[in-house]
């Protein structure tokens, strides 16, 4: 059962990957995404991290995908398929791209693949709860959770200043210079 | 996961927090969010004085805090998450000064206005926080969470001059190529973890050493991504072409804070890594590291060649002496970290300055081009001493701070077995006179009269810079000169700087060996 939801959920999220990026139309491209998405939360699931795999569908797959398919049809788009710019880019991606491949072929092929054929690491039990989850937050990586509640606000903020500009500018006050002069 | 994280799982007690050592980064915090809610309320004095002087207050709190810290032993914080030495002090007292700058700077411009005081100053304390933290984190996670504290804010400040569509389109370009140095940063990370199974660089260290993953593919893969992701944020060539456009186009105030903050910040951060966390592949890296310190100052010099802008002058100049700060890491010394912590030192000094001198020729309506200039010499001699000064110091003329610096420099590679290293710094020095003494003939040569062409409207530009231009901004002024004094005492006088480096690079060293 187990290998099999996996290669389901293995071809699921590189075919969702792929979609993303073949796909002319940005609506499919965003459709893709969710696939792809939807079957990392899989993976998830059969890595025991029940409680990331909930995340994922809840935060990723649910809101945020959400708020993709409301900007492409608000924006629009779906008429208009999207241009990959051409030139140098269009030529120089595949090389890079698949330099990158090698590499992390290379280095998945040396060392990823040792822990093929065993069961995989012990898990003590209750591995990946959200109760474990919140005393991990709360005590190892107190930090990191601090910051990351702090870089929402920050986030927020800049939001605001950006949006400025679309309710309008006030007038400049004339007798302050600006930063930038005449150039 | 391994076994030290999966023990912490079952012993849910709460960790110490030291709060009085954490206490110049809470001020951080707390000044921002302290500037927002005071900048709510309305009012020319509030948006034009109070909001500025409690960000202020905010940095020079948080300054005094952290320098009582200097010369205490290190301190590991919240379970390993942060590590208060000399080097965090030194480079977090950089970092504070690089932002008290720029408010002085930004103060009376048009950014703060068009992007709102509580929000500009806010954003510009988190940017600091997120510095601060990053040169202090002691794992992977707050080492990430850190860097995106520090970017988000930088992108937004980038596009805070609204009016200006050079300003949005250097804010865009910053968000999309700092979010590809971010996400390839990430995956180097995530390898790294992978490969040792710890966050902590103490952790990653030992376990690099004692695991004899040496030739682990995993590994050296995670490290080239990660190294590659700070190369992108630090500006090192290749990964330096968002330099010049988000530079030219950032506000004048933010790109002077940028190109010395976050420099200095991530300076910081490849100094521990490759310092503590992937010490034990020295002979990986290193090879590696220099051949793009190599790249990266002769790409800076014979970019910044040809520039007309003196913002793109100056980013390329900044690309260039990436380049010279690198030799120090690749050396990988307790010597090759002082002489890097001392540019960095000198560097704010150096390079404030020339920003003041562009600010106020924007402001007399003259933009920052290299015609922009001329004149400045009889106009406002003050600003054209020292800006002279400044040039003579970023390309490193005996005499001045950068003198001294490329000289500590020079001696750390020669002692690191890169001579050809110290090769490169010379001829690139060389180089760069070229585009430096550019902007010094600019200020102090009469203009040829044919050439300057619309005479009228020259004079009458002139006659406006000479009333109010330097002369209606004091603190323009008294920072270029204070910057350019500053260069001359260090040049002469190097010690204080010195021991502050010294201490930087010894307090950390004495760990990893």
């Amino acid at each position: 059962m187990v290998p099999i939801l996996f290669f389901i959920a293995a071809f699921g999220a590189i075919g969702g990957a792929v979609g993303v990026v073949m796909l002319k139309n940005p609506f499919f491209s965003v459709l893709a995404l969710v696939g792809h998405l939807f079957s990392l939360a899989v993976l998830f699931l059969l890595l025991y991290a029940e409680f990331l795999a909930a995340a994922q569908l809840i935060v990723y797959a649910g809101a945020v995908m959400v708020l993709y398919v409301f900007v492409v049809s608000y924006v629009g788009g779906a008429d208009e398929p999207l241009d990959d710019g051409g030139g140098a880019p269009r030529a120089l991606a595949p090389i890079f791209g698949g330099a990158l491949l090698a590499v992390l072929a290379v280095a998945i092929g040396a060392s990823g693949l040792k822990a093929l054929d065993s069961e995989g690491a012990e898990l003590p039990a209750g591995f990946g709860e959200p109760a474990q989850i919140g005393d991990l937050l709360l005590t190892r990586f107190l930090l990191p959770f601090e910051i990351a509640s702090f870089l929402l606000t920050v986030a927020a903020v800049g939001a605001v200043i950006l949006a400025r500009r679309r309710r309008g500018l006030e007038p400049i006050a004339d007798e302050t210079p600006t930063d930038e002069g005449s150039s | 996961m391994t076994a030290a994280a999966l023990n912490v799982l079952g012993a849910a007690t709460s960790p110490p927090i030291e709060y009085e050592t954490l206490l110049p980064f809470l001020v951080l915090a707390g000044g921002a969010v302290l500037t927002l809610i005071v900048s709510m309320f309305p009012g020319r004095f509030v948006q034009r004085a109070l909001t500025p002087i409690v960000a202020t207050s905010g940095l020079l709190a948080s300054l005094v805090l952290f320098a009582i810290q200097l010369n205490e032993p290190p301190e590991l914080l919240l379970s390993g998450s942060l590590r208060i030495d000399d080097l965090a002090v030194v480079f977090s007292l950089l970092i504070i000064t690089a932002a008290l700058v720029a408010t002085v700077l930004a103060w009376r411009g048009s950014t703060v206005r068009e992007a709102g005081s509580g929000e500009f100053y806010a954003l510009l304390l988190s940017a600091v926080l997120g510095m601060t933290l990053l040169v202090a984190s002691q794992n992977l996670v707050t080492l990430f969470l850190a860097l995106e504290l520090f970017s988000i804010p930088l992108y937004v400040l980038c596009g805070a001059d609204l009016r200006r569509n050079r300003s949005l389109e250097s804010g865009v370009k910053y968000l999309i190529i700092g979010s590809l140095g971010s996400v390839t940063l990430l995956y180097g990370l995530a390898f790294v973890f992978g490969a040792t199974g710890s966050t902590g660089y103490a952790e990653i260290g030992k376990a690099i050493a004692t695991g004899n993953l040496a030739d682990d593919a995993l590994l050296l893969v995670g490290v080239g991504l990660t190294l590659v992701g700070v190369a992108f944020k630090a500006s090192i060539a290749p990964f330096h072409q968002w330099t010049p456009d988000v530079y030219e186009g950032a506000p004048t105030p933010i790109t002077a804070f940028m190109s010395v903050a976050t420099k200095a910040a991530t300076f910081g951060l490849l100094l521990r890594l490759t310092g503590e966390a992937f010490l034990p592949l020295y002979h990986d890296w290193a090879p590696l590291l220099a051949v793009l310190a190599a790249v990266t100052i002769l790409v800076g010099n014979l970019g910044a060649l040809g520039q007309e802008s003196l913002k793109r002058m100056l980013a390329y100049s900044g690309v260039a002496q990436a380049g010279y700060l690198l030799i120090g890491v690749v050396v990988g010394t307790a010597l090759g970290a002082r002489a890097t912590v001392f540019y960095l030192l000198v560097y704010l000094l150096m390079n404030v300055g020339p920003f003041a001198v562009i600010i106020s020729r924007e402001r007399a309506g003259l933009g920052d081009g290299l015609t922009g200039m001329r004149n400045l010499g009889r106009e406002a001699p003050v600003m054209a001493w020292s800006m002279t000064i400044s040039m003579i110091t970023l390309a490193g003329l005996p005499i001045t701070a950068g003198f001294v610096g490329k000289l500590f420099l020079i001696e750390s590679a020669i002692d690191g077995r890169y001579a050809w290293l110290a090769v490169v710094l010379v001829l690139g020095s060389a180089l760069s006179l070229a585009y430096y003494l550019r902007v010094v003939a600019a200020m102090w040569m009469r203009p040829v009269a044919k050439r300057t062409g619309r005479p009228g409207r020259v004079a009458a530009v002139a006659g406006a810079a000479t009333e109010g231009g330097a002369g209606r901004f004091p603190e323009l002024v008294a920072i270029a000169v204070l910057a350019a004094l500053a260069s001359i005492v260090i040049g002469v006088w190097p010690q204080p700087l010195l021991d502050l480096a010294t201490d930087a690079a010894e307090a950390f060293f004495s760990l990893s060996n």
